[in-house]
């Protein structure tokens, strides 16, 4: 047996590295560290470093034991999906030339593993700082003035998140006196105070409503790969530690209930492709605390296979439009349309991610949110049974059609651009096989999962219930717009819960550079009047006026003093 | 253990070509092969309904006994889905530089 290495390590030392390299040899190079980062994972797998469950890489700190690697089947899922994704997402930006933003992004990365391996909250809050700040950075890497102020939107919420988070951990730390993460006590009186903070914590990185806003406002203004990257980790990292440590927490499936819906109005009213798909994730990652917080072995199971399947189909998709961007330089709905003409194998990498997502018999996505909302039907949940069905038919109008067709069917644009580079394309061809491959050939997935799998997707009732579903939403959608009612795009954005915070925020800022800095200005003036009439006393008779006020607060002492000392005289005698 | 039925394979493929042949069909201009892709998408909406009538629903819920109930569910819910989305445009849709022209 051979000492375990941390993943997460290899992709952030991978990353540091990076400057050391020029040119092809800098292209190959960056394939290393994703590669190796998988090798490692699958080796685990194949219990070179021990039978899984195990835990390794302990560092003492503070009297307490810090755990780097904490490796059982859930958080080996997590680590597997991030890492078997990082290899094509690195083919897909092999082209791009700036080495700090490989370097941002393979830190992120790292982070994020480092986040599924840590097997304590002080170890977990570490990584889960740096991923902020590395998200952070590769939102910046989009180099616009929307990227930046979008930047310094995303890290407010991050950090306030992190610190409701760190107030959390001390408060469960001093009422418990251990640091392990696992399942945290909700129920009992003395961690809910922490709970709920390690909670709220969690559900700002997973872009739970009203506290989403950060999502679809940062994730579109990245880079063509900053925002295939974006969609992966965060949000997967939040469903993860959720998976981990309020796995059936009621109020978390109706939360997840909510976040299932609330989204898909705004993907239906956005015009920036990149955004459609940011309120999609957030409505796939609904589909995911739903199931945890139903708690069934069934629902888990269920949460966790669809956030392994929704990270490939999800960066396949991010990844195709950013290949449509990529080439026309607009991510924007209404000026695109009849790009299958000349983007054939974009096209067909997109409609597997879109049918992946819609959850097609035969695609991934059909044989992971089965098990969401079957547990819902076991649990005789109506309520939530008809959300996610509800939500089946949201995703499939936005990401199974409005994406595709308007990009690349639709009205034609007059665009005639090609497919993108062949690495690229190359980095999405392995996502669509893993898409169709997981929807094909489940069973090595459902053998990772947490809980034994009794459950099969492919039968007659299931099939045909989702055929029938998606076959006569497109029903609907074509009655829509051939008749004119499916509103058109237009160049507008949606308000979203962040209008109060931005609004609010503009004024602060106008409050400090007006009234504000004019009442500062105002005081500064009258300071400096008051300093400038002492100084020309000073100038003019500095002598004198050092004898006066000498002589003035040598008399005052003394009139103190008799002052005092009469009082207590009278007083006293 | 996960044995995908041959005939279920079979709807599963005509489901996707219905799907695929919708936008090819709908895509402005027309294809010149756009009528028949319309005719299939018809076909397999067809074949759908009809084979739901030859399935044992499990009934969890009382309305799976309903004929082609997720059809309909599917059809009306994307309908409901987008004139939802028509009226709530009205009140959340701004301009691109809305933010911009706040000072924000």
């Amino acid at each position: 047996m051979i000492g375990w290495l941390h993943p997460g390590f290899i992709l952030i030392i991978g990353a540091l590295l990076i400057p050391l390299f020029k040119g092809k040899w800098k292209q190959a190079y960056l394939i290393i560290p994703p590669l190796a980062a998988l090798i490692d994972v699958i080796l685990m797998y194949t219990g070179v470093f021990g039978e899984i469950p195990f835990s390794s890489w302990h560092l003492p700190f503070l009297g307490y034991d810090l755990v780097f690697g904490r490796v059982d089947k859930l958080s080996f899922l997590f680590a597997l999906a991030f890492s078997l994704a990082s290899v094509p997402v690195m083919i897909y930006s092999l082209h791009v030339k700036s080495s700090s933003e490989h370097m941002c992004q393979l830190v992120y990365a790292g982070s994020a593993l480092g986040v599924v391996f840590a097997g304590d909250l002080i170890t977990l809050y570490f990584f889960w700082e740096i991923m902020s700040v590395a998200s952070m950075l590769v939102i910046w890497h989009g180099a616009t003035e929307k990227a930046h102020s979008a930047g310094f939107r995303y890290i407010m919420w991050h950090i306030a998140g992190g610190i409701i988070l760190l107030a959390g951990i001390v408060i469960y730390i001093a009422s418990t006196g251990s640091i392990t993460f696992d399942a945290i006590g909700w129920n009992s009186g003395s961690t809910y105070l922490a709970a709920m903070l390690i909670f709220l914590g969690f559900i700002i990185n997973a872009g739970v409503p009203p506290l989403h806003a950060w999502l679809p406002d940062a994730y579109p203004e990245s880079t063509v790969t900053g925002s295939v990257y974006l969609s992966i980790f965060t949000t997967k990292s939040a469903v993860y530690v959720l998976a981990r440590g309020f796995t059936g927490f009621g109020p978390l499936m109706w939360l997840g209930a909510i976040m299932v819906i609330y989204p898909i109005f705004y993907a239906v009213l956005e015009n920036n492709l990149r955004r459609v798909l940011s309120y999609s994730l957030i409505n796939q990652v609904g589909f995911m605390l739903c199931g945890i917080g139903m708690g069934t072995a069934l629902s888990l199971n269920g949460a966790t296979s669809h956030a392994f399947a929704h990270i490939i189909y999800k960066s396949l998709l991010f990844m195709s439009v950013g290949s449509v961007l990529f080439r026309t330089g607009t991510a924007k709905i209404t000026d695109l349309g009849g790009l299958y003409k000349t983007m054939p194998l974009t096209t067909i990498f997109c409609l597997v991610g879109a049918a992946s997502i819609s959850a097609f018999p035969l695609f991934s996505g059909f044989v992971t949110k089965a098990m969401v909302v079957q547990a819902s039907a076991f649990g005789g949940l109506a309520i939530v049974y008809v959300l996610l069905q509800l939500a089946s038919a949201g995703v499939f109008e936005h990401a199974g059609i409005k994406v595709p067709f308007f990009t690349f069917f639709g009205n034609d644009s007059g665009l005639r651009v090609k497919d993108p580079p062949l690495n690229m394309l190359f980095g999405m061809g392995i996502m669509a096989f893993l898409c169709i491959f997981i929807g094909l050939y489940p069973y090595p997935l459902y053998q990772l999962l947490p809980y034994p799998v009794d459950f099969d997707a492919y039968t007659a009732p299931h099939v045909i219930e989702s055929l029938q579903l998606l076959l006569f939403a497109s029903f609907a959608f074509f009655l829509l717009i051939t008749s004119g009612i499916y509103p058109p795009e237009g160049r507008t954005i949606s308000l979203d819960t962040d209008w109060p915070l931005r609004l609010a925020g503009g004024k602060f800022i106008w409050f400090v550079k007006g009234p504000l800095t004019s009442f500062s200005n105002w005081m500064d003036g009258n300071v400096k009047r008051i300093a400038a009439d002492f100084s020309l006393l000073g100038e003019e008779k500095e002598e004198r006026v050092f004898i006066g006020v000498s002589v003035m607060l040598a008399l005052l002492f003394l009139a103190f003093y008799l002052i005092v000392e009469l009082l207590y005289q009278w007083i006293f005698s | 253990m996960m044995k995908v039925d041959l005939l279920l394979a079979v709807l599963a493929i005509l489901g996707i070509i219905g799907y695929v042949f919708l936008f090819l069909g709908t895509a402005e201009p027309r294809h010149r092969h756009g009528n028949l892709f319309l005719t299939i998408v018809a076909f397999s909406l067809i074949i759908m309904v009809m084979a739901g009538l030859f399935v044992q629903w499990p009934v969890e819920f009382a309305w799976q006994e309903v004929t082609a109930f997720y059809a309909i569910f599917g059809f009306s819910a994307f309908t409901f889905l987008i004139y939802a989305a028509k009226g709530l445009r009205l009140w959340l849709s701004k301009d691109e530089d809305y933010y911009k022209k706040k000072g924000v």
